[in-house]
């Protein structure tokens, strides 16, 4: 059992340990503790090294000796004789300085106390609470071997370890005890001196022993349940990685995860030690086995990790192709810069390397110097930042037909490299740094949506780091309202007719009080382009939402329905002069996205005030097609056209009042809108006569099991915070998805079945001429058999549609009851652009629409 | 507001009164018979104005109201201005005529107006004796902005051991952050502009920049005979005093209050109506941006805090995107400027992309190298400096095939005098400064 620095640096954290390897004992395992130093002291040990006053070395190592009494003094115990010893030994080595035993191993016999001192301590304690712990000197048990490319400073500060089992050791132990407490972190070499283990050597070091005594386990305790399957900080949707191999675990700890150091996992391979690593604080939490190979689950990818900081260095050249040596000359150049390759990638014309970010490649001229040598033989391009997204999975290529709609989002971005190992455990992708940190958690559900990341495979995942380490509670998934207390109505309504929707106004209701709570926002239109049902237009009326339109259509819809004092908004985009006549006429606040009807209907707008919406340059969103920023989108006026717009606004005595951006649907970042509007408010300032801010809607609805909703409170957090700093403009939001989808449902029944070698697909009587989202935009909308909502989901279908196109598919892998025909299927989330986006298509009839009050 | 009024038809700008009072200094504007604009000026733990110092203080304090006033001026630009506590001085309406005349020169271009024989400030008082010196302690008032002109002045004066406290005016946690990173006492000031003036924006005010630099300026004189510094040191460099371009016979420079001709007014003016013992100074005054970005590249400690990006929203935080939007002219500015000092994988990580291998700042990077295009109106770098960085990185293997390298290489380069391109004479610092001898081994340390 290996405890670490902060593990072992207070009182109640002994306590802990005492309490867990009191347990193991209780299990009749014999144990060995594994600590390091206490927190800081590897740090003022390092320091104490490099003052050159013998004084200061003295004060610096009383300095660590009161950290050690202080401990004592709270366990109310004595200096005991081990400790003593060590701190005197300590003392010596500071006053005496490295001439005696040279710089380097000095350093060594220094830096090792603070295990040494740490471990008396716990033997000390243990013994004292009643678990008679024997200390070891791990000098004694750990010989470093010497390899033939070390010079003096690793073979002394980061040392290898001879890790065959010892028999003689193990049997040893037997005879002098039960419970051992050991250093990480230090061995001595075939001179018998001090030597250090370097970077994780702690863990290492627990490894060693395991290895040694072939080990019933080797258990790291730390501050984390174990590995997820990404960064949780990036991914808090990340899901603890339950089991894995050693191979897969090494590539994992090498990509990104930091809870274990690589390093530590190879001594165990061969003796086939399994490492276990747990939660200090929450030992009731499974953690993570790593062991043998286990052949019992579906291939899967086990984790996606981002290194970034990368450079890379491409290389171009006609002369290299099939010229002997060419690749050696190269290299040779990398190797005199002091610049260590990782990645390659070659064509017949160009290889193209990767370089971790060193010290050396940061601060010195390395880069330089190597591009002006490399120059003489090829063209040289050095491309950064960049990073290193890596999938890993044992079997990765048979994964590879899984992954297409992952693959197809790296096809929207510039991909430097792509890499994949022969040893079948990893893909690499090298992409522009700046893309990471939002790509990520959308590549992660990606996986899992296109069931490339089988986490519903419970052997292997386990809960989430939301889940188990989120703030405040997790939000735990609201039962829907179609699946309990409405599901009678509906199977009923079902009977009657499909395909046909269904509106829950309570849900609706209840979503426009939630959004309601946002303090920051003045005036919140509902987006009715999403569902334009009278019902709904009345439920949002009073619930004191405002409207926005984006069509003559719409504004005469609304208008027949809201009473003459709500407020409306106009916002089309490329409509014709006729539309602006139209919407002058009402009370509608109308905005403009492009310089063409201020250029050539300027007079139109005369005296007006009028709310222009800008281009922020660049968009979000969950699907291309519903991006609406950036050059690539036709939506919004392009911020260097801006002085124009106001320039010949200025001439036609137009007004701009209101300034608005929206980037895209979809959003789940809270953080996205405070952006949106500081950037909006930074523009208005310039502006003068802007007295409001319309920062769009797209708030997110999360489809998929699982996924977090968007956090309103933090949207709040954020929006308020902005609205501090400029108190002068009112907030306006347009919510449209948000207030609709979850109170919609789309009925249809069952129609036919049919195989076709491993797929099963299961017909319903209505498909995208009712619901065209899942072919639009790869939407994924949860579907249920509601006749069979109880039933086992044994099958994996295909939910496709009756129309003669091959896209007409609402659902792919669907796990579901058997069905029959005749069967009620739900598809959910439909209450937002569903009916109001569905056609004839085929002629076939129209789903008509019920709503429950 | 009980009366409304159109700011641009406005007749009489008037300096209404200006007081001081635990901390506080209220700023009082009015138009015609209008309300009163009040602005507010806090400044934190303020000890009482020293004994013998309360004819410098009301001087500095009477210059602040003065100059801050542009920001309320500027709103409707009536043709007369007034100043009810009398005519002033020649010296100091000849400072003012000339702040609100230059300062306000972009805003005039950017809103079609010639200000010209429109700006004049009551003159006709007897000159006052010249001040005597305050015997202030030989502490310097460091403004930080952030970026990274005034981490280089501060670093300059911490290396000769001089004593200096770190200021800045307003709410930035940018800047509170670069100035943790100092490691130097802190004091934050706060400006709390009339609430008048939103009104007056919403009623149609003219608007614009107004030369914010010299109202920091005055703010800072009054914290100097309050607190007690002898100096107040800039970070202004030398291009800061080139015309951005020139309009109708009239040069219009979008940093007029960071430049040379400002710099030598108001610290004349200082020492002959505050106190001969209070200097006011650039620091950075010799040098060239490229220069200045030289020595900013020796300061790693700063790389992961700064920004120059003034378009920026969040301005704060641990990735690069949330401290450089990497679209403006500062943002294009800084990293081209940097490029030739630094290596190239801690440049891309300080911005945490390559703005120079990306084809669509191709007229960003043009506007700077006054390729097509004028200067921006930004603090940048004279054409010529930002072309000396570009011809010098087209030079280095490492960065001749990034897309806009490239383009200069084949494009722009055929088009220049190579003999104009070379970095190193912007890196000799010029004679011309107006640094006090106390600080002038700081400024040594800097080239």
């Amino acid at each position: 059992m290996k405890f670490g620095g902060t593990s072992v640096a207070t009182l109640p954290r002994w306590q802990n340990i005492l309490e867990l390897v009191a347990s193991r004992r209780a299990e009749g395992a014999r144990v060995l503790v594994v600590v390091s130093a206490l927190t800081g002291i590897t740090d003022a040990l390092k320091q104490l090294c490099t003052h050159g006053d013998k004084g200061k070395r003295i004060e610096a190592a009383k300095a660590i000796a009161q950290r050690h009494y202080d401990l004592l003094d709270h366990m109310q115990l004595a200096v005991p004789d081990t400790l003593g010893a060590r701190l005197s030994e300590l003392a010596t080595l500071a006053e005496n300085g490295s001439a005696v035993l040279g710089e380097l191993a000095w350093a060594a016999a220094i830096q090792a106390h603070g295990e040494l001192l740490s471990s008396a301590l716990g033997a000390a304690f243990l013994s004292h609470s009643g678990l008679p712990t024997q200390w070891l000197d791990a000098r004694d048990c750990l010989a470093a071997i010497a390899l033939p490319n070390q010079n003096e400073r690793t073979r002394l500060l980061s040392s290898m370890v001879d890790s065959r089992p010892d028999p003689v050791l193990a049997a040893r132990l037997a005879t002098l005890g039960e419970v051992f407490i050991t250093q990480g972190f230090i061995a001595r070499e075939s001179q018998g001196r001090t030597v250090l283990l370097g970077r994780g050597g702690s863990d290492t070091s627990a490894s060693y022993f395991g290895a040694l005594l072939k080990a019933q386990r080797v258990e790291i305790w730390t501050d984390v349940a174990g590995m997820f399957t990404a960064n949780p900080r990036q991914v808090p949707g990340a899901r603890l990685l339950q089991r894995l191999d050693y191979e897969e675990a090494q590539e994992i700890a090498s990509t990104g995860a930091k809870v274990l150091h690589p390093r530590c996992l190879s001594p165990l391979r061969e003796p086939r030690v399994p490492l276990l690593i747990k939660d200090t604080n929450r030992p009731e939490l499974d953690g993570t086995v790593i062991g043998p190979e286990v052949r019992a689950h579906a291939p899967s990818v086990k984790a996606i990790s981002a290194r970034k900081g990368i450079t890379l260095v491409s290389m171009e050249s006609v002369g290299m192709w099939q010229q002997v040596g060419f690749l050696a000359d190269v290299f040779a150049h990398f190797k005199q810069h002091g610049l260590s390759v990782d990645l390659i990638g070659s064509a017949e014309t160009n290889v193209t390397v990767s370089l971790d970010p060193t010290e050396n490649l940061l601060d010195s001229d390395a880069i330089a110097a190597l591009a002006s040598d490399l120059a003489k033989v090829c063209r040289v391009k050095v491309i950064a930042p960049c990073a290193a997204i890596t999938l890993v999975g044992r079997g990765m290529r048979s994964l590879l037909h899984t992954l297409s709609g992952v693959l197809a989002e790296f096809g929207q971005l510039r991909v430097h490299m792509i890499s994949q190992s022969s040893n079948n455990l990893n893909l690499t992708f090298v992409v522009d740094e700046e893309v990471v940190d939002t790509l990520l958690p959308h590549l992660h559900d990606l996986l899992i949506s296109a069931g490339a990341l089988r986490t519903d495979d419970s052997e292997l995942f386990g809960p989430s780091w939301q889940t188990l380490y989120g703030s405040g509670e997790a939000p735990s998934a609201a039962t829907a309202w179609w699946r309990e207390s409405q599901r009678q109505r509906l199977l009923e309504l079902a009977a009657e007719a499909t395909p046909r929707y269904v509106y829950h106004l309570p849900t609706v209701r209840q979503q426009a009080r939630e959004l309601n709570t946002l303090a920051a926002v003045d005036r919140l239109h509902y987006a009715v382009k999403a569902n334009t049902h009278p019902a709904i237009l009345r439920a949002l009326v009073a619930e004191g939402f405002a409207f926005e339109c984006v069509s003559p259509g719409e504004l005469r819809a609304v208008s027949a329905i809201v009473p003459e004092a709500t407020p409306l908004l106009f916002t089309p985009n490329f409509a014709p002069r006729e539309d602006y006549v139209f919407a002058l006429g009402t009370r509608a606040a109308v905005t403009l996205d492009s310089l063409y009807p201020i250029e050539h209907w300027g007079e139109l707008f005369r005296g007006r005030e009028i709310v222009l919406r800008v281009d922020l340059g660049r968009g979000l969103g969950h699907h291309e097609k519903v991006r609406t920023g950036g050059s690539g989108s036709k939506f919004g006026l392009p911020l260097d056209q801006l002085a124009i717009f106001l320039q010949l606004a200025e001439t036609h005595g137009v007004i701009v009042r209101g300034l608005h951006a929206h980037l895209g649907s979809g959003v789940l970042d809270a953080g996205h809108w405070g952006e949106v509007y500081a950037q909006l408010a930074s523009l208005a300032e310039r502006i003068g006569s802007v007295t409001f801010l319309n920062i769009g809607g797209g708030l997110g609805v999360p489809s998929h099991p699982g996924e977090a909703r968007l956090d309103i409170a933090e949207l709040d957090r954020v929006l308020r915070e902005v609205k501090a700093a400029y108190p002068q403009y009112q907030l306006w939001m347009e919510p449209g998805r948000y207030l609709v989808a979850d109170a919609g449902v789309l009925l249809a029944r069952v129609t036919q079945q049919k195989g076709k070698s491993a797929f099963r697909y299961l017909g319903i009587d209505t498909g995208m001429n009712s619901l065209i989202r899942p072919a639009l935009y790869d939407a994924w909308h949860e579907i249920v058999n509601l006749s069979r909502l109880d039933e086992p989901a044994t099958a994996l279908y295909q939910v496709v549609g009756p129309i003669c196109e091959s896209g007409d598919v609402l659902g792919t892998d669907r796990r579901l009851p058997e069905a029959q025909e005749g069967d009620v299927m739900l598809i959910a989330q439909a209450g937002a652009y569903g009916k109001v986006m569905s056609s004839h298509y085929n002629l076939r009839d129209e789903a008509d629409e019920i709503v429950i009050e | 507001m009980s009366k409304m009024i159109q700011p641009r038809l406005t007749q009489l700008f008037r300096f209404v009164r200006c007081s001081y009072a635990d901390g506080v200094a209220e700023l009082a504007y009015a138009f015609d018979d209008g309300e009163e604009l009040v602005e507010r000026i806090r400044f934190p733990h303020a000890p009482a104005i020293p004994a013998g110092h309360a004819a410098a203080f009301d001087a500095a304090l009477k210059l602040l109201h003065l100059i801050a006033g542009v920001s309320y001026y500027k709103a409707g630009v009536p043709p007369k201005i007034e100043v009810a506590s009398g005519p002033l001085d020649d010296a100091t309406a000849e400072l003012l005529d000339q702040l609100y005349l230059h300062g306000l020169a972009e805003f005039a271009y950017r809103n079609g107006l010639d200000l010209r024989g429109r700006i004049t400030f009551p003159r006709g008082a007897a000159a006052q004796p010249p001040a005597p010196a305050a015997g202030l302690p030989k502490r310097t008032l460091v403004p930080i902005g952030g970026g990274k002109d005034s981490l280089v002045a501060v670093e300059a004066i911490k290396s000769i051991g001089g004593e200096a406290t770190a200021v800045w005016v307003g709410n930035s946690a940018l800047i509170a952050a670069c100035a943790e990173r100092t490691g130097l006492p802190t004091l934050n000031i706060q400006r709390e502009l009339a609430p008048g003036l939103f009104e007056l924006n919403r009623l149609g005010a003219w608007n614009g920049h107004i030369p914010v630099t010299a109202v920091n300026s005055a703010i800072l004189a009054v914290a100097a005979i309050l607190y007690g510094y002898d100096s107040i040191a800039f970070a202004n460099e030398r291009s800061a005093s080139a015309a951005t371009l020139e309009y109708e016979g009239q040069q219009v420079n979008h940093q007029w209050s960071k430049g040379y001709a400002f710099e030598q007014l108001l610290g004349n003016w200082l020492h002959t109506h505050v106190a001969s013992d209070l200097d006011y100074c650039s620091l950075l005054r010799p040098y060239s941006e490229l220069a200045i970005t030289r020595a900013f590249a020796k300061l790693m400690p700063y790389f992961d805090a700064f920004s120059s990006c003034n378009r920026n929203f969040k301005l704060l935080g641990p990735k690069p995107a949330d401290r450089w939007c990497g679209q403006c002219p500062k943002c294009h500015f800084v990293f081209l400027a940097l490029a030739p000092f630094l290596p190239k994988p801690r440049l891309l990580s300080i911005f945490g992309r390559n703005l120079l291998d990306d084809e669509n700042q191709a007229s960003g990077f043009d506007a700077l190298l006054e390729y097509q295009d004028h200067k921006p109106f930004e603090c940048v770098g004279e054409g010529a400096e930002a072309r000396a960085a570009m011809y010098a990185l087209s030079q280095r293997p490492e960065w001749q095939e990034d897309a806009l390298i490239e383009r200069f290489r084949s494009e722009i380069l055929p088009q220049l005098d190579a003999s104009q391109l070379a970095l190193e004479p912007w890196l000799e610092p010029s004679a011309e400064h107006h640094v006090p001898t106390r600080l002038q081994p700081a400024l040594a340390t800097i080239g």
